[in-house]
């Protein structure tokens, strides 16, 4: 059942936007309001700490919460449709796995964040190009995809293990792990850049894409009776999901839940049709990751790993998420 | 009659002395009583800072194998490291303790750490091999563990072992001393950083008690646990005076005063940011070189007030504990001079 809600629409620009606005007012380092209010609409006043908080540490880091939220739910969405199946996420093709080694290969030689996230990036893409030579190799169904990606998963989840096996435990190690907990921590303007761009193509792409999502929902013979060039139109959704979720997860580490949660949670709100699924999952995606990310930041002295937070909410969510769904068996039944 | 039973005596001391001789038993730091055969002749180490405590106690020549001595292959090992222990390839034995390895060795003893070697330490136990666990993370500690090492080493350890107490609490204590007069909002208020510029230390870390045992205040006395991430307005929330950045990892004081996020802070502003020295261990851990730790942090907290020549303690150190010396460019790296 397609809802018809018409505050919808407003309320998927003013979720993430809300968040976006209240999460630079927040931080450990107490700025009134009025003074980054200031800072904010380029006003004298404020110190030049205050400016450098708001404008170099908070807001890159609250945009790349927002790009990181909204790639990880769009792609968990279109990959649940894809492969229907609502337990997928973004990391059902092991493009996080190549990601995690790619960054913790990095991580033995530097700590420069831009060196970690490329190489992130790169073996993200290491990854997902197994998968499709698995997927050309063998036909790229959906089970051969799934396949080559929990096979390509499980080598790069091992080579990770490698990795920190002969890491040092006094310095690599430590950081190696941390990485994998997913932080937003180090975030600047210079590590930005690719993130805006391949956020700023994917997201519309999937968009444009939401009609063929939806058919592609139904089997394949349905979907090439509709005249749906099936192999090629998922291959191109599992390339651009990939690129998403690769610049993220470069970014930001590995974070969970988001990808499974906030699409369920999103067609709940306003149903199946990826017409309004994909915009619903990007706003909600932003926003959660958002304020998660302000919380991290602001409730303790230490910061709090972003995927143990995505974890601590998004296990209960989803388990209220099931119930719901029981319910609505048993009452089919 | 009383002849004889004053012979008898003698002979059943002489039993008992032979006995006592014969083995030892001790309590480690995980609260276990452990019976040792002695004299231990070949030892295991599979705890790196446990290794150092044999070092430092004239016994290193007694290590088979090593599994972390400062370094994880020898490949990372410094030109110092390879002077100081030319047996480096022979020992130093890589990745996770291996039973077999450690059997084959002929280890009559194993150290390891109470907080990660439980499960290897029952099954060395059931193979019949003594295991001492440590856990030092605080001076009073580090040198009971010392003690405990000695226990087990020989006489000579004993020696040691005293020295090394007595050198740390002259330390310690000359420190004090010497900054008696600074009132404490004079003290220098320091953040230790990690492997990144936003790891620091808590106050349940050695690290810690070696800021305060060289006069200064941890700015992140109050987090607990392990190393902390923290974010850079917790970081100027704190504005520490002085940053020190450990012996390992990659972050170089350059990272620090040269990031234009990291401007304001008083101790940028003022180019107080430092990288501790190492030549062998790392000095800001739990080691027995963490006594020149906190000499190096007294002398870069306070250099106007410490009285004593920090090279003469270095040298002292590296002479009487690793019977080592150090070439002018070790010592002008540890001085920082």
């Amino acid at each position: 059942m397609i809802r018809k809600d018409r505050s919808v629409p407003w309320i998927l620009v003013l979720l993430p936007v809300s968040a976006f606005i209240l999460a630079l007012f927040l931080g450990r380092y107490g700025i009134h309001i009025l003074d980054t209010v200031r800072v904010l609409l380029g006003l004298d006043g404020p110190s030049d700490v205050f400016r450098a908080l708001i404008l170099r540490v908070r807001l890159p880091r609250v945009l790349a919460a927002a790009c990181v939220g909204a790639n990880l739910a769009v792609v968990g969405a279109a990959f649940q449709g894809l492969f229907r199946n609502p337990l997928v996420d973004s990391r059902i093709l092991g493009v996080s796995s190549g990601a995690a080694f790619g960054a913790a290969l990095a991580l033995l030689f530097t700590s420069q964040g831009m060196i970690v996230q490329t190489s992130a990036f790169i073996f993200a893409l290491v990854a997902i190009a197994l998968v499709m030579l698995v997927g050309v190799r063998f036909g790229s169904s959906t089970l051969v995809l799934v396949i080559g990606g929990i096979l390509v998963g499980a080598l790069f989840n091992s080579l990770l293990g490698l990795i920190k096996y002969v890491a040092d435990p006094l310095s690599t190690l430590p950081a190696i792990t941390y990485w994998l907990l997913g932080s937003l921590n180090a975030t600047q303007w210079s590590d930005l850049p690719p993130l805006l761009t391949i956020t700023g193509v994917g997201l519309p792409f999937f968009a444009l894409l939401r009609w063929r999502l939806n058919l592609l929902t139904v089997s394949d013979t349905e979907a090439m009776a509709m005249g749906i060039r099936v192999r090629l139109i998922r291959t191109v959704i599992v390339a651009v999901g990939t690129l998403l979720v690769a610049a993220s997860v470069a970014l930001a580490g590995t974070i969970g839940w988001i990808g499974l949660v906030i699409p369920h949670v999103a067609r709940v709100w306003v149903g199946p049709d990826y017409g309004r699924l994909i915009p619903a999952s990007a706003a909600l995606g932003a926003a959660t990751l958002i304020l998660l990310d302000t919380l991290a930041r602001t409730a303790m002295p230490s910061e709090i790993p972003l995927g143990v937070l995505t974890g601590l909410i998004g296990v209960p969510a989803f388990f209220i998420l099931f119930l719901r769904f029981l319910r609505t068996r048993g009452e089919a039944q | 009659m009383t002849k004889l039973w004053i012979a008898v005596s003698l002979v059943f001391l002489c039993a008992l002395t032979g006995l006592a001789q014969s083995e030892t038993t001790v309590i480690d730091q995980s609260g276990r009583s452990v019976t040792i055969p002695l004299p231990v002749e070949i030892l295991v180490s599979v705890h790196g800072i446990g290794t150092y405590y044999v070092y430092a106690l004239g016994a290193g020549d007694r290590l088979a194998i090593a599994y972390y001595i400062g370094v994880k292959t020898l490949s990372s090992a410094s030109e110092s490291m390879l002077r100081w222990e030319p047996r480096l390839a022979e020992i130093l034995s890589y990745g996770d303790p291996n039973i077999e390895e450690m059997v084959a060795s002929g280890a009559q003893l194993v150290i390891a750490d109470g907080s990660q070697h439980e499960a290897v330490a029952e099954q060395l136990r059931d193979l019949g091999i003594p295991v001492i666990l440590y856990r030092a993370e605080t001076p009073e500690e580090l040198k009971e563990a010392v003690v405990l090492t000695a226990a087990f080493l020989g006489s000579g350890a004993q020696a040691q072992a005293d020295a090394f107490i007595a050198d740390y609490d002259r330390m310690v204590n000359a420190i004090a001393t010497d900054l008696e007069s600074l009132a404490e909002n004079e003290r220098a208020r320091v953040l230790f950083v990690g492997t990144s510029l936003t790891k620091v230390i808590s106050g349940e870390m050695y690290q810690t008690h070696l800021i305060e045992g060289a006069g200064g205040i941890s700015v992140t006395r109050e987090l607990f646990g392990s190393w902390n991430e923290v974010n850079l307005e917790q970081i100027l929330l704190w504005d520490p005076e002085i940053i020190i950045i450990p012996p390992y990892g990659l972050i170089q004081p350059a990272d620090i005063l040269d990031n234009p996020d990291w401007q304001s802070l008083n101790a940028v502003q003022n180019h107080r940011v430092y990288r501790m020295p190492r030549i062998i261990a790392p000095m800001d851990t739990p080691v027995p070189e963490s006594l020149l730790g906190i000499a190096w942090l007294a002398r870069t907290f306070y250099p106007d007030y410490v009285s004593f020549d920090l090279a003469e303690e270095i040298v002292g150190f590296y002479a009487n504990y690793y019977q080592f010396t150090l070439t002018d460019e070790e010592l002008a790296r540890m001085t920082g001079q």
